[in-house]
């Protein structure tokens, strides 16, 4: 049975090598893959990581007339959240699922070219669901992470393993979700870096980059001050300087994981990672800024080393990761031109910096009821309300529980992970964001390995009754929100936005919808059967422009969702990937 | 990255251990018959053709007694059944491929003999009673076939691996305990037993994960054998070969590779033929 289907596989490999010659994808392609709408060959169409398609078949006037062609099943018994976004290169898709799976997919049919499965480990510790987000491509090859913190490099053509290497050590809690980023360099050439998750753990963020034919480390950059980097196996420097903003030893185990990987800017050659919380969560047992944790850290490709760092949430003590894409964009302000880099972070503010050298520019909040901070300060350093800190738990009666506080936005944040887009026509962005807050306290803790390393407790809770997503138009210059769409479970997946006026983002309700750039007037929608997580895609194929949406609910909300449970407890799992196109014949209707 | 492993010198209790020849019975096939179309299958089998059509391609198919296919008329273990196949009677012998013909993986592996005899000892899971067929195929392309017949209980393929029993199963992936002496003259024999659960992907929820490379090298680099091994290959695959290493001591050196990129290799020292 296994045999006729690897047959089948090569007889449709064959016929897809007969109409379209599957050619290796290289590093310009890369760097350019925002303008060319045929291929997707990056996480975030474009290692700028703006979500925006150059692709105007498909527009407002027409997008009535997008039709699902295929539906694509993941299979197995185990489904979970699919937070995956696909890419397209010469007629095939590459898209990674849940437990650490990934498929080649024939375009023009739906049908599988091949499947490749993680053999994973008994006893993985991932904290917030089995989900990935996607692959990278360079070469004949595909590379994905998985659960056990491996990053796989794939023959594109077999899904066979080329090689195999290790980021973390999943018993000490490590692991891996984000999608590889693909960067050039003079040095080394290409480049593929990746970041690691293990916050909860105790576990010490890093970045790594490797070359891409071998998998061997090329240079690694801890993201907490302290720890050593590597370049060329070799000891190069000390991430800040050790005790400067972390007292003690804690440091040893401080999070700071950048979880979501990052985004490369061509102009600047730089590459920008957000980086988690601090471990513990219970602030009180770290006094200090605790750097590089819940901050953007701009690193030089060529050496590893921190360019600049810029952290969001000093002293974080509500888990607000500074994880969020960091999209650079050149904005218009005052008659100027600033290279800017924008990110909507945990904490609920919508910040600008200048991606040269991560100076402040401005924030402005991009959900309701902030309480932890009453703003940003002029040096972009939040003003806190002290109060509004979970209290010392070394303060209390018996010692065992601070003053527990009711904090916005909570700490699945005003925006977890799912990434925002910015439209180059309207200079907005759109970012998919919630409308919650937390009941927050402290306790004692202290670090073992691979068990959890909090010092915390919780519970969310909704802010208003009706919804809790918000998907927002913000633009960047003046911090104004142009126009809101409500959803009421809260939104978990990324946003798409087109050349053609539109911006796409899925529901946990299962449906796809498209709205108006401008006026965020709802345009289409279509019930895909299962909740949606993941990061829409647009593309053109034999003249016809393709959206594409990963599709299986689950991811973090399920599972840390305290109060919200009464929004989405109801929502099925799923697992599959759905193709739409506008036929060419209703493209001009 | 390259494991390098725990090798144990093993005793000749051991060797009994590991290859209990007693239970391995001769099954040759009658003489040769050559043939312009597929020649007809002794062993009846109805998947005959389809392996043919799709195994044993390029050039003539005979059976042919030179091919001895030594196995248990009756499966006692269908995780674990044991195979021997000499082909030493034939001469540039270019690769043995080993089928069987009714599981539901039929490719059990392939031998590519460069400085070794023509001869493989393994093990196989076999999901039901069914014929094993081996080509053995010569440099005029012309396939010598052999074979048996096995009687088995079921299940082999789509049982859980023994090693998911134990949580920490893959700490140990790649241990391996090895053996090599003096066959005859110039040759040496070499079994390795190398832990590895071989997953083939139909037990449930378990996905596809398999030993599928091994190369074994001399001293100077030079290829003794390349194998390919697939999923109905026994859990903790046990292989054995006949390297043809002269008199001299050397040392071999053996790698293996898995279907998800971990790489094993150790090496195995093989003594000096004593001064008669």
């Amino acid at each position: 049975m296994k045999q006729m289907k690897v047959w089948l596989a090569a007889a449709v490999g064959a016929a897809c090598l007969s109409t379209t010659a599957i050619a290796d994808v290289t590093i310009e392609e890369i760097v350019a893959d925002q303008a060319s709408g045929d291929d997707i060959v990056s996480y975030g169409l474009g290692p700028r990581g703006q979500r925006y398609s150059p692709l105007k078949t498909l527009n407002k006037g027409n997008i009535k007339n997008l039709f699902p062609v295929w539906s694509f099943s993941f299979g197995g018994e185990k489904q979970r959240g699919q937070e995956s976004q696909p890419l397209i290169k010469d007629g095939v898709m590459y898209v990674t699922g849940s437990y650490s799976r990934m498929w080649a997919v024939d375009i023009r049919s739906g049908e599988e070219i091949w499947q490749y499965d993680a053999r994973l480990p008994e006893g993985i510790l991932p904290c917030c669901d089995v989900v990935n987000r996607g692959a990278a491509i360079l070469g004949d090859k595909v590379y994905f992470g998985t659960l056990d913190a491996k990053i796989v490099a794939l023959d594109a053509k077999t899904g066979k393993v080329v090689w195999r290497k290790t980021i973390g050590d999943y018993e000490a809690g490590y692991s891996y979700t984000a999608a590889p980023l693909i960067v050039p360099t003079e040095a080394h050439g290409p480049l593929i870096v990746t970041g690691n998750s293990g916050g909860e753990f105790g576990i010490v963020g890093e970045v790594q980059a490797r070359n891409p034919e071998t998998g061997e480390l090329v240079w690694t950059r801890p993201t907490i001050e302290g720890h050593m980097g590597t370049l060329n196996g070799e000891e190069s420097t000390m991430t800040g300087k050790k005790n400067e903003t972390w007292p003690g030893d804690i440091w040893q185990n401080g999070g700071g994981a950048p979880w979501l990987g990052g985004t490369y800017d061509p102009d600047t050659k730089l590459v920008f990672m957000g980086t988690g919380n601090p471990a513990p969560w219970n602030s009180h047992l770290r006094p200090g800024e605790n750097k590089w944790t819940s901050a953007r850290i701009a690193i030089d490709p060529e050496t590893g080393e921190i360019a600049w760092g810029f952290q969001t949430t000093p002293h974080d003590g509500w888990d607000y990761d500074g994880v969020n894409e960091f999209i650079s964009f050149d904005m218009e302000k005052d008659g100027e031109t600033i290279k800017a880099g924008a990110s909507a972070d945990r904490n609920g503010f919508f910040y600008v910096l200048d991606r040269t050298n991560g100076e402040f520019v401005s924030a402005a909040p991009f959900v309701q009821n902030i309480s932890w901070a009453e703003g940003i300060d002029e040096n972009g350093r939040p003003i806190y309300v002290d109060d509004n800190r979970p209290g010392n738990p070394v303060e209390s009666a018996d010692g065992k529980k601070g003053k527990s506080i009711f904090a916005v936005p909570s700490f699945l944040g005003g925006k977890n992970w799912m990434p925002m887009a910015y439209s180059q026509d309207t200079e907005l962005f759109y970012i998919p964001s919630n409308e919650w807050g937390m009941d927050l306290w402290n306790e004692p803790t202290t670090y073992k390995k691979g068990a959890a390393f909090m010092g915390a407790g919780f519970t969310i809770t909704p802010i208003f009754d009706d919804y809790i997503g918000s998907l927002k138009a913000m633009d960047p210059a003046t911090g104004e929100v142009k126009w809101e769409y409500r959803n009421k479970a809260p939104l978990w997946g990324g946003v798409l936005t087109t050349a053609g006026g539109l911006v796409f983002t899925g529901t946990p309700e299962g449906y796809l919808k498209a709205f108006d750039a401008e006026t965020g007037e709802e345009l289409w929608k279509f019930q895909t059967g299962t909740g949606i997580v993941s990061s829409p895609i647009t593309w053109e194929q034999d003249g016809e422009q393709w959206v594409a949406i990963t599709t299986g609910w689950g991811g973090a909300v399920p599972l840390w969702g305290g109060e919200v449970a009464k929004f989405v407890s109801y929502l099925n799992q799923g697992g599959s990937v759905w193709a739409f196109k506008i036929p060419e014949s209703l493209a001009s209707k | 990255m390259i494991h390098s492993k725990r090798i144990r010198s093993t005793t000749s209790r051991y060797i009994s251990r590991l290859l209990l020849a007693g239970f391995m019975l001769s099954a040759t096939v009658a003489s040769a018959v050559i043939h312009a179309s597929t020649p007809a299958d002794p062993f009846g089998s109805v998947m005959w053709k389809t392996m043919v059509d799709t195994y044993f391609t390029g050039g003539d198919v005979v059976f042919d007694q030179r091919v001895i296919v030594s196995a248990p008329k009756s499966a006692e273990n269908q995780m674990h059944v044991p195979i021997t196949v000499d082909a030493t009677g034939l001469e540039n012998v270019k690769q043995i491929v080993a089928v069987a013909d009714l599981n539901p993986i039929q490719h059990i592996l392939t031998v590519r003999p460069e400085q070794a005899l023509s001869f493989i000892g393994f093990r196989l899971k076999l999901q039901q009673s069914s014929p094993i067929h081996v080509g053995v195929q010569t440099e005029d392309g012309t396939w010598h076939m052999g074979g048996a017949l096995i009687d088995a209980a079921g299940g082999g393929c789509t049982a859980p691996a023994a090693a998911h029993s134990v949580s920490n199963w893959m700490k140990t992936l790649g241990e391996t305990r090895a053996l090599v002496r003096r066959d005859s003259k110039g040759d040496a024999r070499m079994t390795i037993r190398m832990r590895h659960p071989m997953d083939t992907g139909l037990a449930s929820g378990i996905p596809v994960f398999y030993m599928n490379k091994m190369v074994v090298k001399d001293d100077a680099g030079g290829v003794v054998a390349e194998l390919d091994l697939f999923e109905p290959v026994s859990e903790n695959p046990t292989i054995t070969l006949k390297p043809s290493v002269g008199n001299e001591s050397s040392v071999l050196k053996v790698s293996t590779r898995d279907t998800e990129g971990n790489e094993f290799a150790f090496p195995l020292s093989v003594p000096a033929v004593l001064a008669q």
